[in-house]
């Protein structure tokens, strides 16, 4: 058995095969909102046909780079006017809930930036809605959607390496060393480096090991209000714990590092944005014994445009597929509320100084 | 009678040092240590040139700018622009009327001056902003060493995706016409780029982007990138020969001349012994 990205293969195959014209609009046009306007634009079959942001600077900003869509400064207008099928929403956290309610209740798929709400109640209304609707909404969580992850969550659910019997994952970064850089990640709303950062290897955590029943956190605010340092242990279903640390204010971090380490029956599984390491005890899965290794460059690269790397432009891919008619990408509302719920755990476990909290279904 | 600007065929790449590469994330903490302080990279500057290196593909930042005050030798820049940190890359809008906003005050009494006109009427275009931006980062390289001026990246590449063309031949005629060196242009995108430009009928001098055997960082994909490199009338220097350190630099600068690049651009993360190694390519 090869360790690949099939399922990101096909979701570049199924963008380009596509003939039928689909309309999107972009609500929220910082970087986030620029990404996603980029990877649109060169989406095959995809049509941007309006973009929406209360600041002129940032409308503005859209049309020198090139976007020729109709921009708008509120969002119900862009959606009156331009009646797309589909809106991703990228505005900062505390308008985005509201955004996507507007857009579910006017017909429009949903892409939502992660997480999701300020609430996990906030996220399941929005899941709710979009059930009622039969509207597909996602979640952005672009780290399950890089190769060398994709690849490891394949390797686990293969089987290969048995029974788990722990893991440990981590996302260090050095970009917050004053209350002022946190602010300007979190844009006003609350939650530090867990809600703003490491939420993404959250989801990726609970598609390789499921959702954790309890949790237990302590945080650390080392500059500010908001929690720039947060270390847990979770329980999975099966009983293995799963250790987690983040923090965004780790000197000698100039490049975000994430890093997933688990031990299991049969073997070991080391992944990290460079590489996947498997060593095995015997084969299995499809697998020899031994080590076997895969680095970036040997994995597929199916986005056909690159921006800033593979994940952003298959992420859109696969939400844009899903909306023309395809299958669901795993990112749905539904598996990102799971993610939410995890956090809403963790923050409540940290504010109790560690104790043991059950995640939510 | 026009004016013809020649391609530099060797560039020692310097972009590792601003992030831009593909390179391991262990490789790049050792190199940011190893060129932490200013004169380990001068004297890997002034070693790349005795071996045969044209000239640095670099950000003007305050590390390069450092080293080259260290240098009694002229080192020949191609100054990637406009200048954008790793911060700016990848978690700001790039909103070229606010990087002019935080540029303006440290820029020069002169190219203030120029890049008050330099802009004038743009309205957001970033095809007359970007002129305006680079006027004003222009002197973070001293004249005399400027050998080539190359439209960074991330503004190439959202710009490519609008197909913003006019963007590209104003940065070309204002680059020549403006610093009298060549224009080139810096992408993740090559094959994407090179099908574009030729639509548009756009020459840039050159072109600088990912080359390797293993197809890491080749857009739309591996064939489709080799099919537009061999027809392309703009040469091509290769970047990312190591494709992510799993070739040994000698196999990827062969793979990329023989499938149609006009010119190399080994990083320094991509070398053990640049002099050596450099010298090899260069012969």
């Amino acid at each position: 058995m090869m360790i690949d990205s099939t399922a990101s293969a096909e979701i570049s195959d199924r963008s380009a095969s596509r003939t039928d014209t689909l309309r999107v609009a972009v609500v929220g046009l910082g970087a986030r909102g620029i990404g996603h306007a980029t990877a649109l634009a060169t989406i095959p079959g995809c049509e941007l046909v309006g973009l929406a942001d209360p600041r002129g600077a940032a409308r503005r900003n859209l049309r020198g780079m090139g976007h020729t869509a109709p921009r708008y400064r509120r969002v119900e207008q862009m959606l009156e006017k331009t009646s797309p099928q589909a809106v991703f929403v990228s505005a900062p956290l505390p308008a985005r809930a509201a955004l996507a309610r507007t857009a579910l209740e006017q017909g429009c798929a949903v892409f939502l930036e992660r997480p999701m709400a300020t609430t996990a109640e906030q996220g399941a209304e929005l899941v709710a809605l979009a059930a009622e609707q039969g509207m597909p909404l996602a979640v952005a969580h672009t780290l399950a959607f890089e190769p060398v992850f994709d690849a490891a969550r394949r390797a686990i659910s293969s089987g290969a390496l048995g029974k788990l019997s722990e893991a440990r994952a981590s996302m260090y970064a050095s970009r917050v060393f004053s209350a002022r850089e946190a602010t300007r990640y979190a844009h006003g709303a609350a939650g530090g480096v867990l809600a703003h950062m490491s939420v993404d290897l959250l989801f990726v955590l609970g598609r390789m090991f499921g959702t954790p029943v309890e949790v237990r956190a302590t945080a650390s605010r080392l500059y500010g209000t908001l929690e720039d340092e947060l270390h847990a242990m979770m329980t999975t279903e099966g009983g293995a714990e799963v250790g987690f640390d983040s923090s965004w204010s780790v000197p000698g971090h100039p490049y975000p590092a994430t890093v997933i380490e688990l031990a299991a029956e049969r073997g070991h599984l080391l992944v990290s944005d460079d590489a996947l390491e498997l060593d095995l005890s015997e084969p299995s899965g499809g697998f020899p014994a031994g080590s076997t290794l895969r680095r970036i460059a040997d994995l597929p690269q199916p986005a056909r445009f690159d921006v800033s790397g593979e994940a952003r432009w298959l992420e859109d891919a696969a939400f844009v597929a899903w909306v023309a008619g395809g299958s669901a990408p795993f990112n749905t509302g539904e598996a990102a509320l799971q993610t939410q719920r995890v956090m809403e755990a963790l923050y409540e476990s940290a504010a109790a100084g560690g104790t043991s909290v059950s995640v939510a279904r | 009678m026009k004016r013809t600007f020649a391609a530099p065929r060797l560039l020692l790449g310097a972009r590792s040092l601003s992030g831009v590469s593909r390179a391991t994330r262990d490789r790049m903490i050792e190199l940011a240590a190893r060129y932490h302080g200013p004169e380990s990279l001068a004297v890997t500057l002034s070693k790349a040139l005795d071996a045969g290196a044209e000239g640095i593909l670099a950000t003007p930042g305050p590390g390069l700018r450092a080293a080259l005050r260290e240098l009694k030798r002229t080192v020949p820049i191609a100054a990637v622009l406009p200048v954008l940190d790793e911060h700016e890359r990848r978690e700001v809008e790039p909103s070229l009327e606010a990087l002019i906003r935080e540029r303006f005050p440290q820029a020069g009494f002169a190219a203030k001056w120029r890049a008050r006109f330099a802009g004038l009427g743009a309205g957001g275009d970033w095809s007359r902003l970007v002129p305006k931006l680079i006027e004003l980062e222009s002197g973070a390289v001293r004249r005399r060493e400027l050998c080539a001026v190359v439209l960074a990246e991330p503004i190439a590449d959202c710009a490519l995706a609008t197909g913003h063309s006019r963007l590209f031949a104003r940065f070309i005629k204002f680059v020549h016409g403006r610093f009298r060196v060549p224009a080139g242009i810096e992408t993740c995108n090559l094959g994407v780029l090179l099908s574009s430009l030729a639509e548009w009928e756009i020459a840039p001098d050159f072109i600088v982007g990912p080359v390797n055997p293993a197809g890491l960082g080749m857009k739309p994909d591996r064939d489709t990138l080799l099919a537009a490199l061999r027809r392309s009338p703009v040469p091509v220097l290769a970047t990312e020969l190591r494709a992510g350190g799993t070739v040994p630099l000698a196999e990827g600068a062969r793979f990329a001349l023989e499938s149609g690049a006009r010119g190399l651009v080994p990083d320094l993360v991509d070398f053990e012994d640049v002099a050596g190694e450099l010298k090899t390519l260069a012969g």
